[in-house]
């Protein structure tokens, strides 16, 4: 379900769904969730299936009600495209939860700000919290720790066989965490580790940290 | 004008030329003026062209006399797979037409065809238009379509036997229901090359149980053609065979053929053999430079075309080429086919023998070169092949829901459809015959709805219904979506490679293009070049140094199994070697059977042989049904998976065409595999299912099927448009519809074709059937057989690089040899 980890002194909590909880400041990471993907690709004549679109917001509540924070900040890529009928649904599910909202702007973030600002949403190109960075796009910057998404992290498994598996995952590198997409219908990329990275995969339920080698 | 008098013109014109017809061609004269549909049977070369030219000219004559006004509109339609050969085709008629001095445009309309001629083409329609099937449902989604086809009296399918059994068939046998109704005079006939199943071809062509069916005719053209199936032996044969060198070794003999003849056409299995062989060839022989040139599917069209014409202007000497020049050329005198590597099939080996010799009455000769050993034997089943004429069935496809979507989008888009009408139609087709109402149903609520019921908040827009009922795809940029999409049945996952300073030269599948670094040099399409980068979705390169080491280019699609009857024909000459009755081919094999029957078998017509041995990479168990790869690919998992019910045992999978091979770490317990019975044909379906393998290919497979009906927009294949975050992969949709939509017909069908072509389940489980009857013979042996070799040394090709490759193969020889 869960798995702890520190970074730089601090604690935090890698969550089945792709978020990360900071114990300390309270605070919900999701990176990704590209909410109206589904409703977008119908728009446009391909039937992808409806019934995905209230999975992400299944999701959403059952993180939120587990960990119950004071803020949630998403990592950029919120909403996929145009405003479309899936901003109602999301509109409705903020008003029914008690956490501050931020929204750290990432490149499909583009409907206009009003509708965020109406429902109580800040946006903002990044946050600074003591030493840890939070960004849509990975950033290298000096003397801080990055949170970011964009990339959508997999790893690539190789079984005997010929079986292979692609599962999302947290990438942590020296200086870096990557969060994994948290939506559905939303792919992955999947990323080499070097020996300084660290791998926790999600498989089912499960948070696991794998071996680099 | 009677149809004496017409015949006479026809005759008096073969005889003009210095030609006699054949009686096929007079029979098919005059089956089609007394009205009639028909099928014919002529392979490549035979005049087919001119059995139905002629008689649609001669019929224009009569319902257009030179005294009165011609009536406007297209008059015939022929339909070729190809549209390189829509040239030829082209020329043929007018051959007549000019000759005859007759007012008859002659048009080709394609994915070649110039934006100015199709503007050309849409005030004034050739009289006799020739296209390709993609392109027929172009014409059905233009606007009034009917108008174009009301005074249409004939469409010919050229190459039917190409398009059966393909999606384009499929798409060819709605576009023929459609036509049917709304030009119901005009006549169908189709063209086939001989394959096993004729008669249902002729079935799938005209609609089962259908008036056009039962006012046809199926005319053979009997020519016997000689051939003769000359092995090319090395002196000195390997004990241990591997598909190593692919018979380079054996350069020099072709070099040889080739000089001593006018022009030859080396046929290789894949494109990589292609490529290779294309280099070495012209490494060694410098001397063929100007005149060798290379052909497949992935170099670029306007290359492909140049070759094409070069040879029909005899302009070459020799082309490497793969089952890309197996259509075309028609007209071409090729004097030697060489074939590299088992063809896999006996009517796709027949067929290249018939090109060589155009001479009427003289033997046509195909050379065969094995790239390993055991492939002589292949060669000896064929020589039998080409006596017997065993050749396969081409088995149509059923309930393709995708190639049904995007017709019925098609006919949104255009003047719109009524179901009751279109279903009749579609119903009375063969591949949809068992088609139910609620498929149909579900179908319609797929395209309207974008699911199977409403829902709330849902924005899904394609296909409309409007008070009348009818289906129509009215909003501007679905419309030219799915135009754009008509007519993608194949995509490959392909990038465009071309010159940085301009000039395209094929393309290239994505992983191998994933594996090269800035400034890595490869060969392809006989160049040596140096890759830059990938941009837009295309790769840059540029003239590599050509001393530079570089390695060819290789595909992972095309990959041809043996097919059901090759296999029969190679199981039975395998049996012929423990009798005394052996060709030279199975003669020169003789050192090899006898290191194989040292430790092992050569197995009887009743027996079915394992071998186990130990190397230093595990413990191998080795079955041989000889089945072909595709059935040893499923039948190595569904072993994998039952045994490791016995015991919690991993295995590695290998498979070629005779056999395959697990690998652990472990030693399998055979015993306990023969009395668990586990070579049983029960539970077969879900034993397949359960194997991950299946879901892997499904998800291939859905690819496909994503892309035919609209689920996926990908723009030109290796061009793609940038559309607003529109962009996503067929194996994303595969999940999403996996987790969310599992009874999507779509969805199913993917399963459906894994099972049914890619596993060949039913050819499984006569395999299965077969090894039941069989006194299984197990073999352990100390060391890795003949037989084996080819199994165990392919798996390393993965691993190791060629020349590590080889060496390895060395150390492995030597070791074993003792």
């Amino acid at each position: 379900m869960t798995l702890p980890i520190t970074i730089n002194d601090q604690y935090f909590v890698l969550h089945q769904s792709g978020a990360i909880f900071w114990v300390r400041e309270n605070v919900l990471m999701i990176s990704d969730v590209h909410l109206g993907k589904v409703a977008h690709f119908r728009k446009h004549g391909f039937a992808i299936p409806h019934e995905a679109v209230h999975e992400n917001f299944e999701r959403l509540d059952n993180v939120v009600h587990f960990f119950k924070p004071n803020t949630i900040v998403f990592l950029g890529d919120l909403f996929h495209s145009k405003i479309n009928n899936e901003w109602d649904l999301f509109a409705t599910w903020v008003t029914e939860i008690t956490a501050r909202v931020v929204l750290v702007e990432g490149n499909h973030d583009i409907i206009s700000k009003k509708h965020y600002s109406n429902l109580g949403i800040a946006i903002v190109p990044e946050m600074v919290i003591d030493g840890f960075l939070l960004t849509h796009h990975p950033d290298g910057r000096e003397g801080y720790f990055n949170f970011c998404g964009h990339i959508h992290p997999g790893i690539y498994l190789r079984g005997i066989g010929r079986q292979s598996l692609r599962l999302p995952c947290f990438f942590q590198r020296p200086k870096q965490m990557i969060l994994p997409a948290f939506g559905i219908f939303t792919g992955k990329y999947c990323l080499t580790p070097d020996t300084e990275d660290q791998v926790y995969l999600i498989a089912k339920d499960e948070v696991i940290p794998i071996n680099t080698n | 004008m009677n149809r004496k008098q017409l015949f006479d013109i026809a005759e008096k014109w073969f005889s003009n030329q210095g030609w006699k017809p054949f009686p096929f061609q007079q029979q098919t004269w005059t089956a089609f003026l007394q009205g009639k549909n028909g099928l014919l049977n002529a392979p490549t070369g035979s005049g087919k062209t001119y059995a139905l030219w002629f008689p649609i000219v001669l019929n224009y004559l009569k319902e257009n006399p030179r005294s009165g006004k011609p009536k406007a509109g297209i008059k015939a339609i022929w339909i070729t797979p190809l549209r390189s050969l829509s040239v030829e085709i082209k020329q043929a008629a007018e051959r007549i037409i000019n000759d005859l001095e007759l007012p008859i445009t002659v048009g080709i309309r394609s994915g070649d065809t110039t934006a100015v001629e199709r503007a050309k083409q849409k005030t004034k329609m050739p009289d006799l238009l020739i296209t390709t099937p993609e392109s027929l449902q172009l014409l059905l989604a233009t606007k009034e379509y009917p108008k174009l086809f009301q005074n249409c009296s004939t469409i010919v399918i050229d190459e039917w036997h190409e398009l059966l059994g393909t999606k384009r068939g499929v798409q060819t046998e709605l576009a023929l229901s459609r036509l049917k109704v709304i030009a119901p005079c005009m006549r169908i006939w189709g063209i086939s090359a001989t394959i096993g199943n004729l008669e249902q071809a002729r079935e799938v062509l005209l609609g089962i149980d259908s008036e056009h069916f039962r006012n046809s005719v199926l005319i053979k053209a009997h020519l016997h053609k000689k051939i003769k199936v000359r092995s090319i032996i090395p002196e000195k044969m390997e004990t241990y065979p591997w598909r190593g060198h692919m018979g380079l070794h054996l350069i020099d003999e072709v070099a040889k053929i080739v000089r001593e003849s006018k022009t030859t056409l080396i046929f290789t299995n894949v494109r990589s053999a292609c490529e290779l062989w294309f280099q070495t060839l012209l490494e060694k022989y410098p001397e063929f430079a100007g005149e060798m040139a290379m052909h497949h599917g992935s170099i670029d069209r306007d290359t492909r075309l140049w070759v094409e014409n070069a040879i029909r202007n005899e302009e070459l000497k020799v082309v490497v080429c793969t089952s890309s020049l197996d259509l075309g050329v028609d007209f071409a005198p090729v004097e030697t086919i060489i074939q590299v590597g088992g063809p896999k099939g006996v009517a796709r080996f027949l067929q290249r023998a018939g090109r060589s010799g155009h001479q009427p009455g003289k033997e046509s000769v195909i050379y065969f070169l094995a790239t390993h050993a055991i492939e002589l034997v292949e060669a000896s089943a064929l020589k039998k092949a080409v006596a017997e004429t065993v050749v396969e069935d081409r088995a149509p496809y059923l309930n393709s829901w995708d190639v049904l979507v995007q017709y019925l989008n098609t006919l949104a888009v255009s003047d719109g459809f009524l179901p009751s009408e279109i279903f009749k139609e579609v119903q009375n087709t063969f591949c949809y015959q068992t088609m139910t109402p609620e498929n149909w149903n579900w179908i319609l609520n797929f395209i309207s709805n974008g699911s199977q019921s409403l829902q709330a908040y849902d924005e899904y827009k394609k296909v409309e219904i409007d008070e009348n009922g009818c289906f129509r795809i009215t909003n501007r940029r679905i419309a030219m979506q799915h135009r754009m999409q008509i007519g993608t049945i194949v995509g490959d996952a392909v990038l465009n490679v071309k010159f940085m300073s301009g000039g395209y030269i094929g393309t290239i599948e994505e992983w191998f293009i994933s594996k090269l670094k800035p400034g890595d040099t490869f060969s392809f399409a006989g160049k040596k070049l140096e890759y830059f980068r990938v941009k837009d979705m295309q790769v840059l390169v540029r003239k590599a140094d050509p001393k530079k080491e570089s390695r060819t280019v290789s595909w992972m699609g095309g990959r041809m199994t043996l097919s059901a009857q090759m296999s029969e024909l190679l199981r039975q000459e395998l049996y012929a070697a423990n009798s005394g009755n052996v060709t030279p081919e199975l003669r020169a094999l003789a050192p090899l059977f006898k290191r194989q029957r040292k430790e092992s078998i050569v197995p009887d017509a009743d027996e079915f042989l394992i071998e186990t041995f130990k190397t230093r990479e595990g413990h191998h168990a080795v079955f041989y049904p000889f089945e072909g790869r595709f059935v040893h690919e499923a039948l190595a998992s569904v072993m994998a998976y039952r045994i490791s019910f016995l015991s919690p045992i991993s295995f590695s999978l290998a498979y070629n065409d005779y056999g395959f091979e697990l690998l652990s770490d472990t030693e399998i317990d055979l015993q306990a595999v023969f009395d668990n019975n586990l070579f049983t044909t029960e539970f077969l379906h879900h034993d397949l299912q359960k194997s991950l393998n299946a879901t892997e290919m499904a998800r291939r497979k859905f690819r496909d099927i994503a892309i035919i009906s609209g689920l996926v927009f990908t723009g030109m294949p290796g061009r793609p448009i940038k559309t607003k975050h529109l962009q996503s992969g067929s194996q994303l949709i595969f999940e999403v519809f996996r987790d969310y939509e599992p009874d999507n017909l779509l969805l199913q069908q993917a399963y459906r074709e894994t099972f049914e072509h890619q596993l060949e389940e039913g050819r499984l489980i006569e395999a299965l059937e077969r090894i039941n009857e069989q006194i299984i013979v197990w073999k352990p042996c100390q060391k890795p057989t003949p037989f084996s070799f080819p199994i165990i040394t392919d798996r390393l090709r993965e691993k190791l690089s060629s020349e590590t490759l080889s060496e390895r193969i060395k150390k492995m020889t030597n070791s074993y040899m003792k």
